[in-house]
């Protein structure tokens, strides 16, 4: 069955960059703009994987992570941060608000996937890079 | 991926910079009146940091590392750790500059390379940094992505991290240890990372021996256009509704193939058909034209960018404020009149706006105020352009124009001070005492003329010595499908365009015979007191004469340039909208026509360009040409009736003197009483295959004697459109359109009325259209 991950990001173009990479190894995608948004679609229906930015309007990445694991409840849905800041600071921020990882932007097409494969053990067959 | 997906994201990411660019522009603007909130310096800080992680994901090496230095600074100023100062803005702004250069030659080379050399402005911005809380220390920069030369390009040397955190790229959180996730061999520093236990090996590092794809793909064909107007965003709902008429406009193909085969042809059915086919084409061309529209706001919003250079430039403080950004035009048009209102802010910067010691002196604030303001009306769309600057010296103009031979001294002195300021449009006509380096390039007003003549607008100047300028701009709000009228000369038809359409005479018999007078030769027609020369179509365009022998005079009179002229004509057909094509390039050079149209007939007509066709046979001509009499007395009526409204008298029982502004009604028109259908209490005809509801403004007006109907002859209907539908309002005669300066009074203040003016010498009450409609029972009259 094919997985299903949630792209939060207000980048358009990252965010289709995203959604491009994951659909082309086999996996479905929903894209929300912010955090609120990615709120709404976790409500309306279950994900697989979350992959989100930090820093978007409305709702950044941190709280929206910190609120999806509520509302997740005891889920055990992944949620990857992506993000260009590598400091500490919010690397920590999101890992105490219950992120699973972390990739930094810019990333490589092939990166991503491994770490998808990673984190959603089966969820991509025959990995299309490496 | 592949090369056209490659280009694909390359264009979303192009137009999305783009747009972010203007925001952040117009955001540093606020940052250095010191009044950029939090969430204006988050925006602006998302803006860079979205096109830096973009330009890193497809390989812009150029824009992420300039990004990056944008990034760290701006980092600094959202969380306080720096203060906004004057340097900050403007490297910033030159940020701006530098990112749309490079996303320019990516947008035509494909390739982040120009000319430009980054490094000074990277320096300063780490200058800049440190001028901050010396705590702050840059954000490490993350190596290039595609590693061509592996990790070669970190020119900045990045500064050692904060303990902990290694330089990978990604990692995994563990839930007791934290440990750092450790870089995966023979990746330079890994991209990623998990926080999870310890004992889980470092993630199989994506091969760093499989080199990336070429990220930076095969220069895309350069794109005639800039990305940014090759894309046009268009609401969902729109979309369906369009879908929707489609189909609709199918089911009526299917319908009008099944009556056309069916051996017995009903007239009924065939005109059922084809009212439905009216409709669904009427809709659909409303909706693909919202399709096209575009607020005025996206050209705007680069204006107050431009006003602070040119304002920094000269010395001038200059604030800018607009009004109406919401006002939509079609595309082309907005695209056409970009250039035009640059260089007319541009003028009014340098012309216009004193300078600080100037105003102090004049008691004015140091500060200038340029506004732009934009409104439909009736049409068009008016764009002014106000400043409250020193105003146009007119004894200037008159002696620059004299100095430059562009007139005779004494013809100078003989203009009217209207005409003196419309000298401004004159070609080579330049009053700035030293050639600036904002304006006086070669180009002035005249081709900001031009330019919005072409696209069948035009261009006003008002001014007062010491108050300001205000240039008034109209302009058509698309020029694909335009209402015209149809008339016939020599034989053939021609389409005249509704916006250079100021009336219709018609002279019979006797009237006719006396009409034409002679000024130097050349025909004129007395109109309400004001000679209107004359224009004889058949014989302009050398036709063969028309019919002369009913003795009527049909003139169509025109307004080309700010004087009207009177088009004689053999006969008018009627108003349609027309689909305008261009001429064929045999056809281009001949000024009389601004293009071609099929008619129902399947028929080519040729369209007239009354500024064309005016200047063709010189009746609007070089300022100090002949007929000079008749054209004074032009300008006054043009003048007179630029300051005032144009309105449309009329009378019902019992009220003899009613008015209301001309724009309000669409058209004018006779109804046969037998035509009338009625439904209890309503009354309606059939009106160019819709349906028309009657409204008698006697009988809400409450006259007296309203019921009894004065004539048996044909209803005199105004007809007049708000938003989708038409409603006529019927009146006893329409007595004359005039222009007047209208100042309302309450006068007889009555239901339906708006007020009360002297027009012509007696008390004119003003009809309020919507007041009655809504009176009427018609609750959408939101046009009035």
């Amino acid at each position: 069955m094919k997985r299903t991950i949630l792209a939060v990001d207000d980048a358009l173009t990252m965010r289709k960059l995203v959604s491009f990479t994951l659909r082309s190894a086999g996996l479905e995608v929903v894209e929300a703009a912010d955090g609120v948004e990615g709120l709404a679609v976790l409500r309306s229906r279950p994900v697989d994987l979350i992959i989100s930015d930090v820093n978007m309007p409305r709702m950044d990445g941190i709280e929206f992570t910190r609120q999806a694991r509520q509302l997740l409840g005891g889920r055990p849905v992944p949620i990857l941060i992506l993000t260009t800041e590598s400091d500490l600071t919010k690397k920590n921020d999101a890992r105490t608000a219950g992120a699973t990882g972390w990739i930094v932007k810019p990333f490589k097409q092939e990166q991503l996937i491994a770490v998808v494969a990673r984190v959603l053990p089966g969820s991509i067959a025959a990995p299309a890079a490496a | 991926m592949s090369q056209e997906l490659q280009q694909q994201f390359v264009r979303d990411m192009l137009a999305e910079s783009y747009e972010g660019l203007d925001r952040f522009d117009r955001a540093i603007l606020v940052l250095e009146q010191g009044a950029a909130d939090a969430e204006t310096l988050n925006d602006i800080f998302r803006v860079v940091h979205s096109l830096k992680g973009t330009a890193g994901c497809l390989g812009f090496q150029r824009i992420e590392k300039l990004t990056h230095a944008g990034e760290s600074l701006l980092d600094l100023l959202r969380t306080g750790r720096l203060t906004p100062s004057q340097p900050i803005a403007s490297a910033l702004l030159r940020l701006s500059d530098n990112l749309r250069r490079l996303l320019g030659s990516v947008e035509s080379t494909g390739a982040d390379r120009n000319d430009d050399e980054h490094q000074p402005l990277i320096d300063e911005f780490t200058a800049l940094r440190s001028g901050g809380v010396p705590v702050s220390s840059p954000l490490p920069m993350p190596p290039p992505v595609p590693p061509a030369p592996p990790a070669v390009a970190t020119a900045e040397p990045a500064p050692a991290p904060a303990p902990g955190a290694t330089p990978t790229t990604w990692g995994i959180f563990d839930e007791s240890a934290p440990a750092p996730v450790p870089a995966a061999p023979g990746e330079p520093a890994a991209s990623w990372g998990l926080f999870e236990s310890a004992t889980t090996p470092p993630p199989p590092a994506a091969s760093p021996a499989t080199p990336a794809p070429a990220a930076t793909a095969a220069p895309a064909a350069p794109a005639a256009s800039s990305v940014a107007a090759s894309t046009v965003r268009v609401d969902v709902s729109l979309l369906d509704k369009l879908m929707n008429l489609v189909g609709e406009l199918v089911l009526t193909r299917n319908q009008l193939t099944q009556v056309s085969q069916s051996r017995h042809l009903r007239a009924e059915t065939v005109s059922s058909v084809s009212q439905r086919l009216n409709l669904v084409t009427t809709e659909l061309q409303e909706g693909i034209m919202k399709t096209r529209m575009q607020p005025i706001g996206t050209i705007w919003s680069k204006f107050p960018r431009i006003v602070r250079d040119i304002a920094h430039d000269l010395g001038k403080q200059v604030r800018l404020e607009t009004v109406g950004a919401d006002t939509e035009l079609d595309r082309t048009i907005i695209e056409s009149i970009r250039d035009p209102l640059t260089h007319i802010i541009r003028n009014s910067i340098d012309h216009g706006i004193e300078s600080p010691a100037g105003r102090a002196a004049a008691g004015k604030p140091a500060e200038g105020l340029i506004l732009m303001r934009a409104h439909h009306e009736g049409g068009q769309v008016n764009i002014e352009i106000v400043d409250d600057g020193g105003g146009i010296n007119l004894a200037r103009v008159r002696q620059k124009a004299a100095e430059k031979g562009l007139l005779a001294p004494d013809a100078a002195a003989r203009l009217t001070d209207r005409e003196v300021l419309n000298l401004i449009f004159h070609p080579g006509f330049s009053t700035a005492e030293k050639v600036t380096n904002v304006s006086g390039r070669g180009v002035g007003m005249d081709v900001v003329k031009t330019n919005i003549e072409k696209i069948g607008g035009s261009v006003d100047v008002q001014s007062s010595a010491g108050a300001g300028t205000t240039l008034k701009i109209k302009i058509p709000l698309t020029l694909a499908i335009v209402p015209a009228l149809i008339v016939r000369a020599g034989g053939e038809r021609f389409a005249i365009p509704q916006v250079s359409l100021l009336e219709l005479v018609r002279l019979e018999g006797e009237a006719a015979q006396k009409a034409l007078e002679k000024v130097y030769d050349a025909p004129v027609f007395r109109l309400r007191g004001n000679l209107l020369p004359l224009v004889f179509l058949d014989r302009e365009l050398k036709l063969p004469s028309g019919t002369d022998g009913d003795g009527i005079l049909n003139i169509v009179v025109l307004q080309a340039d700010q004087r009207s002229f009177g088009l004689v004509v053999d006969e008018v057909c009627d108003t349609e909208e027309i689909v305008v094509k261009p001429l064929g390039k045999q056809l281009k050079g001949l000024p009389m026509y601004a293009g071609a149209t099929i008619m129902g007939d399947g028929r080519v007509a040729l369209i007239l360009d009354a500024l064309g066709l005016a200047q063709h046979s010189r009746v609007v001509s070089q300022t100090q040409d002949r007929g000079h009499a008749a054209g004074t007395l032009d300008a006054a009526a043009a003048s007179a009736a630029a300051s005032s409204s144009q309105l449309l008298l009329f009378r019902v029982p019992g009220r003899d003197h009613l008015a209301l502004p001309l724009d309000q009604a669409a058209r004018l028109a006779e109804i046969e009483t037998s035509t009338v259908e009625r439904t209890g209490a309503r009354e309606a005809v059939q009106y160019r295959g819709r349906i028309m509801p009657l409204v008698h403004v006697g009988r809400l007006l409450g006259g007296a004697a309203a019921d009894t109907p004065s004539a048996t002859g044909p209803l005199q209907v105004i007809v007049y459109s708000h938003s989708d539908h038409v409603v006529g309002l019927v009146v006893d005669e329409i007595c004359d359109i005039v222009s007047a300066a209208v100042e309302l009074q309450p006068g007889t203040a009555a239901p339906g009325i708006k007020g009360s003016a002297i027009i012509q010498g007696k008390i004119t009450d003003f009809v309020d259209v919507g007041g009655i409609l809504r009176t009427a029972g018609f609750p959408a009259a939101r046009a009035a």
